[in-house]
């Protein structure tokens, strides 16, 4: 059991920067641009108490309509156990589809909100120790809100994960606020930093994990963004064993047409 | 021999004419072969997804440059005059990329963009 809590926990770790759009750590309603035909991939280095990981997601979205999206995730990861031989290889694949169920825009605003389902299957090994993948099938549920103005911006998701066999279920919430450090001009440079909390609580036994992520985001032209966030731990309740010590991204965007 | 230079002085002026004349001409119809459009979008609070925008704009047939203010939540396309877009055309390709239209203005003169102030 310990252990099915030790891998989930890992696996969120790493969820949490799935999300698909400026902001950086937390999910975003605006399905357009670079959210909504953009190629996203970014380094994840975890430092752990007794393991270093890295991930390198491969995030592609593709727009249906401009209310409906669909995408999948595909991660490779190299799990580092102190003193021991890395492990590396294809993660667990995610696929996931967001629905616009509001909208309201205004003069250079708007208020949107997405239903989001996701999907991740077992398909990381876990014959190798330590292991990549978590060996579970999951579904997330959730829900994803954001109000943008020219001036700052509000994004906020929480959503319900379950998991199939022993493992326990999840709550996973993201926040963030961005600030534009430039002026809003287009196609000209932008310059925007956010501070943003990822959390997750898992019911059984009651762990929660909450992480303080502040980060930059640099957007040369139209096409192309380059990312940056350093996540701090504030919140590690009931984890005895291999707590995180900070984990940092490095990650770009750009689009493909 | 002098003949020759007058010739050639003669032709020389007569290109110049010519050329002069026919670049007033071109001037004239440029200023008359284009029609302005201003595009109020609503919900449009980000440069990055305004890629989206353009790139559904420069579907308009006809259309030659856009230019997009986003704090001021305005798109302003040139087209030529021939092929004038219809409101609900515009209407149609602002709400496909993602965002709500508001008025639209025609123009035969350019509008003033905030950065030409």
């Amino acid at each position: 059991m310990n252990r099915l809590i030790i891998i989930a926990l890992g696996i969120f770790s790493t969820l949490n920067v799935f999300a698909q759009g400026p902001p950086i750590t937390t999910e975003t309603p605006i399905m357009l641009g670079l959210e909504g035909n953009g190629i996203r991939t970014f380094g994840k280095f975890i430092s752990k108490e007794n393991t270093n990981i890295y991930v390198q997601p491969i995030a592609i979205p593709y727009n249906i309509t401009s209310k409906f999206q669909i995408g999948g995730i595909f991660p490779f990861k190299f799990i580092t156990l102190k003193g021991v031989e890395t492990t590396g290889g294809f993660g667990d694949m995610t696929v996931f589809a967001k629905y616009q169920l509001y909208k309201k825009d205004g003069k250079a605003k708007t208020f949107r909100i997405l239903g989001l389902v996701k999907q991740i299957f077992p398909t990381g090994k876990t014959s190798s120790s330590p292991v990549i993948g978590s060996g579970l099938s999951q579904t997330y549920i959730g829900i994803v809100m954001g109000k943008l103005t020219t001036k700052k911006g509000l994004y906020a998701d929480f959503g319900y994960n379950i998991t199939n066999k022993n493992a326990s279920d999840h709550f996973l919430y993201n926040f963030s606020l961005g600030v534009p450090l430039l002026p809003h001009k287009y196609p000209q440079k932008q310059l925007n930093t956010f501070l943003e909390f990822n959390g997750n609580y898992v019911f059984d036994p009651k762990v929660h994990t909450l992480f303080i992520s502040p980060g930059f985001q640099f957007i040369p032209g139209r096409r192309v963004l380059f990312e940056t966030s350093f996540q701090i731990p504030i919140v590690q309740n009931n984890i005895t064993t291999n707590k995180t010590n900070y984990m940092i991204l490095f990650g770009t965007r750009f689009l493909i047409n | 021999m002098k003949n020759i230079f007058k010739q050639t002085g003669l032709l020389v002026l007569i290109l110049l004419f010519s050329v002069t004349s026919s670049t007033e001409v071109n001037a004239q119809t440029n200023d008359q072969e284009f029609t302005y459009v201003k595009v109020e979008v609503k919900g449009l609070a980000c440069p990055f997804c305004a890629y989206g925008l353009e790139k559904k704009l420069k579907e308009v047939d006809g259309v030659k440059t856009i230019k997009i203010d986003v704090e001021e939540g305005l798109a302003y396309l040139t087209v030529l005059k021939s092929k004038k877009p219809l409101k609900k055309t515009l209407e149609k390709i602002v709400t496909d990329a993602g965002f709500t239209p508001s008025s639209i203005v025609f123009s035969e003169k350019p509008f003033t963009l905030r950065d030409e102030d």
